[in-house]
């Protein structure tokens, strides 16, 4: 597509024009200009993809690069398939997908549609909301490994406040059926702003004086919500959806910062595991294949998703 | 359809005073166009009566029964917006459909059909019901608000400036529509309008408005042959009225600071000479420009009238209105 649209432009300048420059033709100043981009792009996009592709059929490892690479067909890719642990990552992505995308478009719009509400100093509540995705993962990660401490922790300590429980009782992060909350609720934190923000651009697109139509042609509040705000904001909301959904899919800072994967492997999440296949086993062949797979799965499903969406713009 | 009354209505926006001291009473089955340049609290009236904004002092009733802190549903009012405001992600057909299947009125599913259907044709949109409403022109989707008003049988119909961005054609075409409709059904209904043929052509009654305040009421053509001021006699007729000097020609009672003499009652044939500056042949008329005593005024003659520019011709005022001082006119 980019050639042809190079060449369109070089085919419609006047020859004249092509002539001048040091003997170089308007075609061939016109490749020079887009060639660094293209360059750069098969560089650092296309060629590690194919490279990718083709390792992924061998069992190479870059810790050995004088062994003999063997060519193994798709041994790494049904090895995966049916490995049961990597399924377990898979599911604990997958609820923490599910999770954080739920909560944040629940909590987000709520607070987009309050905060959308006319009164004093919400400019300044926008701001104070918006602050913790303004932090770095790494130190949201490791600040919160803080307030999860069982002994000292002020989530721990709330929690004990509000249900009477004792704090000290539970760990967060220590425990194999409560590590999984623990990352969704930190990510939540983290990323309701987001999709609040998106939300609140999509509930300030709407004019005001559709809801006095509506309001003059009878229609409740409820229904002005059900029949006005929801339909008119969802593009909006499900294109937070899209972003938080691929951001989330391959979540690796906070979580390794704030569990490791811990406890045992309960909150590894595949890019985690990936990143173990990869540079601490050392199996290059097998973390391609992986990652192939992962790719495919993410660019399927948003492919799928952004189909959808357009559909609801359409509308 | 229900009478509407305003009565000693004020509303301030800030420190703007946008209504001040209105009351107006607008019969059941009246056509009331009120008539006034941007900003002089015509739109304001209608949200007054709409429910949309309230009155800081003064009471609205509609049908006899006061409508203070009613919303705009509880008043059963439509309304025609300016800027459309239909529905975007709705067809045309859901647009009209809207306010009829409001759970208040419970209306049955044909009814609402035969009703959509109706004034669809009416408004001549009925190949465009499955249409998207942004998918629509200017005019067509004006006429899609205007219809999603008439699909249904309010107290009162408000409309705010309707026709003002639809072509010259469609809003002739409109203008006729709408007052066949209002005829045939009674509709009782508040216009608001800057364009005095829209006012001349549908009114029942004309409400002249500045700067907030209401300055003449009565039907257009008590309001075009007895204005009560300058500003209420330039507000209607084309061409404009002349105000000249009111000692240019003699006669003028005392007081008097300025003469208005519409176009039409400007005899010619007899009196003092004028210049012929212009001639303007409109096809069934014709205008002549003229400066008579260093002052401009505008004439319509015969259609094909012989005249030529640099001619003089002699005229004298036939209906000639005074005003005084403070441009209100001498009985």
């Amino acid at each position: 597509m980019l050639k042809s649209s190079v060449e369109r432009v070089a085919e419609a300048t006047p020859h004249a024009i092509a002539k001048r420059m040091h003997g170089l033709s308007d075609r061939a100043l016109a490749w020079l200009f887009v060639a660094p981009s293209i360059v750069l792009l098969l560089a650092v996009n296309i060629f590690p993809l194919i490279w990718t592709i083709r390792l992924s059929f061998t069992n190479f490892r870059v810790n050995r690069p004088n062994a003999e690479v063997e060519f193994v067909g798709l041994k790494n890719y049904l090895n995966i398939l049916s490995d049961r642990d990597i399924w377990l990552t898979m599911q604990a992505t997958a609820h923490f997908l599910i999770w954080t995308i739920v909560l944040q478009v629940l909590i987000g719009f709520s607070l987009a549609y309050l905060i959308n509400k006319k009164f004093r100093g919400n400019d300044l509540w926008t701001t104070i909301i918006v602050l913790p995705m303004m932090l770095s993962p790494a130190v949201v990660g490791n600040f919160w490994t803080f307030l999860y401490q069982p002994q000292i922790g002020l989530f721990n300590y709330a929690v004990g406040f509000l249900t009477g429980a004792d704090p000290s009782s539970f760990s967060m992060i220590g425990d194999v059926s409560l590590a999984p909350w623990a990352i969704v609720i930190v990510d939540t934190w983290m990323w309701t702003p987001f999709v609040m923000l998106i939300c609140l651009a999509g509930l300030r697109s709407i004019p005001p004086s559709i809801y006095e139509a509506a309001e003059c042609d009878r229609a409740s509040k409820w229904r002005q919500f059900w029949t006005i705000t929801i339909p008119l904001v969802l593009p909006f909301l499900m294109l937070a959806v899209l972003f938080r959904g691929i951001e989330n899919f391959k979540m690796f800072d906070l979580v390794v910062q704030l569990t490791g994967g811990g406890p045992g492997s309960i909150t590894e999440l595949t890019s985690i595991n990936l990143k173990r296949e990869a540079f601490e086993k050392w199996r290059t062949g097998y973390a391609s294949a992986y990652a192939v797979i992962l790719f495919v799965t993410v660019f399927g499903l948003a492919s799928i998703y952004v189909k959808a969406l357009n559909k609801v713009k359409q509308r | 359809m229900a009478e509407v009354v305003l009565q000693n209505v004020s509303k301030s926006f800030g420190n703007t005073l946008a209504l001040d001291n209105v009351s107006l009473t607008v019969p059941d089955g009246a056509f009331v166009v009120l008539l006034g340049p941007t900003g002089v609290g015509k739109t304001t009236t209608l949200r007054m009566v709409s429910g949309l904004d309230t009155p800081d002092s003064g009471e609205v009733y509609i049908g006899g029964r006061p409508m203070k802190g009613l919303s705009p549903a509880e008043r059963n009012v439509a309304m025609v917006f300016q800027q459309y405001s239909l529905y975007p992600h709705l067809t045309v057909r859901q647009n009209l459909e809207f306010p009829l299947k409001s759970p208040l009125l419970k209306t049955p599913k044909e009814a609402i059909e035969r009703k959509v259907r109706e004034v669809a044709e009416t408004l001549q949109i009925a190949h465009k019901l499955d249409n998207k409403a942004t998918a629509l022109s200017g005019g067509e989707m004006q006429r899609v608000s205007i219809g999603r008003a008439l699909v249904r049988n309010p107290q009162i119909f408000l409309m705010d400036e309707p026709l003002s961005s639809l072509d010259a054609k469609l809003r002739a075409d409109l203008r006729i529509e709408l007052k066949r409709i209002q005829a045939k059904t009674g509709a009782t209904l508040l216009y608001v309008t800057h364009d005095q043929i829209e006012a001349m052509t549908m009114a029942t009654h004309v409400g002249v408005l500045n700067e907030g305040r209401l300055v003449q009421f009565g039907s257009p053509r008590e309001v075009y042959e007895q204005p009560v001021s300058v500003y209420a006699a330039t507000r209607l007729g084309q061409p404009r009225i002349n105000v000249l000097p009111a000692d240019i020609f003699a006669g003028a009672p005392s007081g008097a600071k300025s003469i208005g003499l519409r176009p039409e009652h400007i005899a010619q044939g007899e009196g003092e000479e004028a210049l012929v500056k212009r001639v303007e042949h409109l096809g069934d008329q014709t205008r002549l420009h003229l400066t008579f005593r260093k002052h401009d005024l505008i004439t319509v003659t015969d259609a094909h009238t012989p005249l030529k520019g640099g001619e003089t011709i002699k005229i004298q005022p036939s209906r000639p209105l005074y005003f005084d001082a403070a441009g209100m006119r001498l009985a």
